[in-house]
């Protein structure tokens, strides 16, 4: 044996000693070695509320015996109220799915009138799309979809994309979110690469999103935010939303899952994506998938405008 | 954390530095032109090159966010992105001698921005200042008396003690420089 094959040799022994997993340069939030599942219920193994809030029976249950909004995961007002405000919102998404073409087709052409044939598909987004040959989420199969049957731009994170998103979320008001990421193919794989990243520290502060979003800081103070876990959420996206303007965003009053994904990247400092690409999908996937089997709630209020706990104040101080 | 737990954490931070230091270095031995293509090279910086090109065109505590082009120097989410494949920073031991020379008027301005050091997102701090509850109150932090070259580890690369904390890697990642630490640290009244 001459000396390169053996150094080789010695090299490949030494390499299967401190040969580590793909991602292993990452540095992970150690949440991740949590069991996680892609359903609601998993919070079980994170703020342990999940009982509090698995419907609204419970919800209505838990506040009647004195709970607040943080001890069921701020849950309460996202289910058990509706956003008046975000009717405009829908209306006009409505407005844009019978709009017209030069040609005289409209989304109601092949989707039905008021969305007849979408109803409960926003419970199922996104999903693989075999033409385009990737995972794909609401606003990217919209502006997809526009550009291919209809020959009009509605891009990502643009003012019809956004209210269509909205419009046909509320299509599926109710319905429970569903997504298959445990049979093998792409919508697992997109899975995996969303919860890896969840759990990867990255910019400025090395921040994970699980570092905030698990169950040792819900409840907890980041000066006047309180965080929730993933689970759960995502069915009750697109929200409408304060004015509250990204940057080269012009839709302030609506918020789908990436623009929360986007907004929190650039309040911790971290490289804010760009909607619809891989990566946001993946993380939109991971977060979606841990709603599984709870219902949407479309179109919801973002914050609690409840003063209820006011007057309980004011009565206990009688 | 105890000073046993303390020492641990230590050895266990070294250890990981060492591990990944020698994963590194048997790797380029063993590179051979037959292996696949590295990923594409993110740029490695040194800490005052990191500053100088973070602050060339931001303030921190202004108006403005951090510009995005400048968060391309950390590990991010978009796997299109090199930082999508760039390492996690390595760990920073300092060594800080005092006695603190620091501005405690500059420290409090640093400490309840949000786009300069955002102490006041997690903790509450002197001068009645409410801020967030997941880290602790550090409104009276002068009165534990803990070694200033602790404290100002702590904020340099707090993954030393504790490598899941939630803090920010202020010193390691070039959030604040080492006068400004001193500055929050004046602030916390552990000047003299």
């Amino acid at each position: 044996m001459n000396a390169g094959a053996r150094i080789l040799q010695v090299c490949a022994a030494l390499l299967a000693v401190v040969a580590v997993p793909a991602l292993a340069q990452d540095e992970y939030w150690y949440t991740r070695d949590n069991t996680i599942v892609p359903h609601v219920s998993g919070d079980k193994y994170f703020s342990n509320t999940y009982d509090d809030w698995k419907d609204e029976a419970s919800i209505r249950k838990a506040r009647a015996a004195g709970k607040q909004s943080r001890d069921v995961n701020f849950k309460d007002f996202r289910w058990l109220e509706k956003s008046f405000d975000a009717m405009a919102a829908v209306d006009e998404g409505k407005e844009v799915f019978h709009r017209k073409n030069g040609a005289g087709q409209s989304c109601a052409s092949c989707h039905g009138e008021n969305g007849d044939k979408l109803k409960g598909a926003y419970a199922k987004l996104p999903k693989y799309n075999a033409r385009v040959g990737r995972v794909l989420s609401a606003p990217t199969q919209i502006s997809v979809c526009a550009r291919e049957r209809l020959g009009v731009e509605y891009k990502e994170n643009t003012r019809p994309n956004s209210v269509l998103d909205m419009y046909i979320a509320t299509l599926a008001d109710g319905m429970a979110v569903d997504i298959d990421v445990t049979t093998p193919g792409p919508l697992k794989d997109a899975y995996e690469k969303g919860k890896n990243l969840y759990f990867k520290r990255t910019g400025h502060f090395h921040f994970a999103c699980a570092s905030c979003h698990t169950g040792s800081t819900t409840s907890l103070y980041i000066r006047g935010q309180r965080p929730s876990t993933f689970f759960g959420d995502a069915a009750h996206y697109p929200i409408w939303h304060f004015g509250f303007a990204l940057p080269g965003d012009d839709t302030a009053s609506i918020f789908t899952l990436q623009h929360q994904i986007k907004s929190c990247q650039i309040l911790s400092r971290m490289l804010p994506g760009e909607e619809g690409s891989p990566s946001m999908t993946a993380i939109e996937v991971f977060l979606k998938a841990s709603a599984n089997g709870y219902k949407m709630s479309i179109p919801t209020v973002e914050y609690n405008m409840s003063t209820d706990y006011l007057q309980k104040q004011g009565a206990q101080a009688k | 954390m105890g000073w046993n737990a303390y020492a641990t954490s230590l050895i266990a931070a070294g250890t990981r530095v060492m591990a990944a230091s020698i994963a590194a270095a048997v790797l380029a031995a063993c590179a051979t032109p037959a292996s696949p293509p590295a990923p594409a090279p993110a740029p490695s910086l040194t800490l005052e090159q990191k500053h100088q090109k973070i602050r060339a065109n931001w303030t921190p505590g202004g108006p403005d966010f951090i510009p995005a082009d400048t968060l391309t120097l950390f590990p991010c989410h978009s796997e299109e992105l090199p930082c999508g494949s760039m390492a996690a920073p390595t760990v920073q031991k300092v060594d800080f001698k005092g006695p603190v020379a620091g501005d405690a008027k500059k420290g409090e301005a640093i400490a309840i921005n949000i786009r300069y050091g955002n102490c006041i997102a997690c903790h509450n701090l002197p001068k009645g200042h409410q801020g967030g509850t997941i880290g602790p109150s550090l409104a009276e932090y002068a009165k534990r008396q803990m070694p200033v070259d602790y404290t100002y580890q702590r904020i340099w690369d707090i993954r030393v003690y504790n490598p899941n904390a939630f803090m920010p890697l202020y010193g390691t990642n070039a959030v604040l420089t080492g006068q400004e630490i001193q500055d929050v640290m004046a602030f916390l009244e552990l000047g003299k």
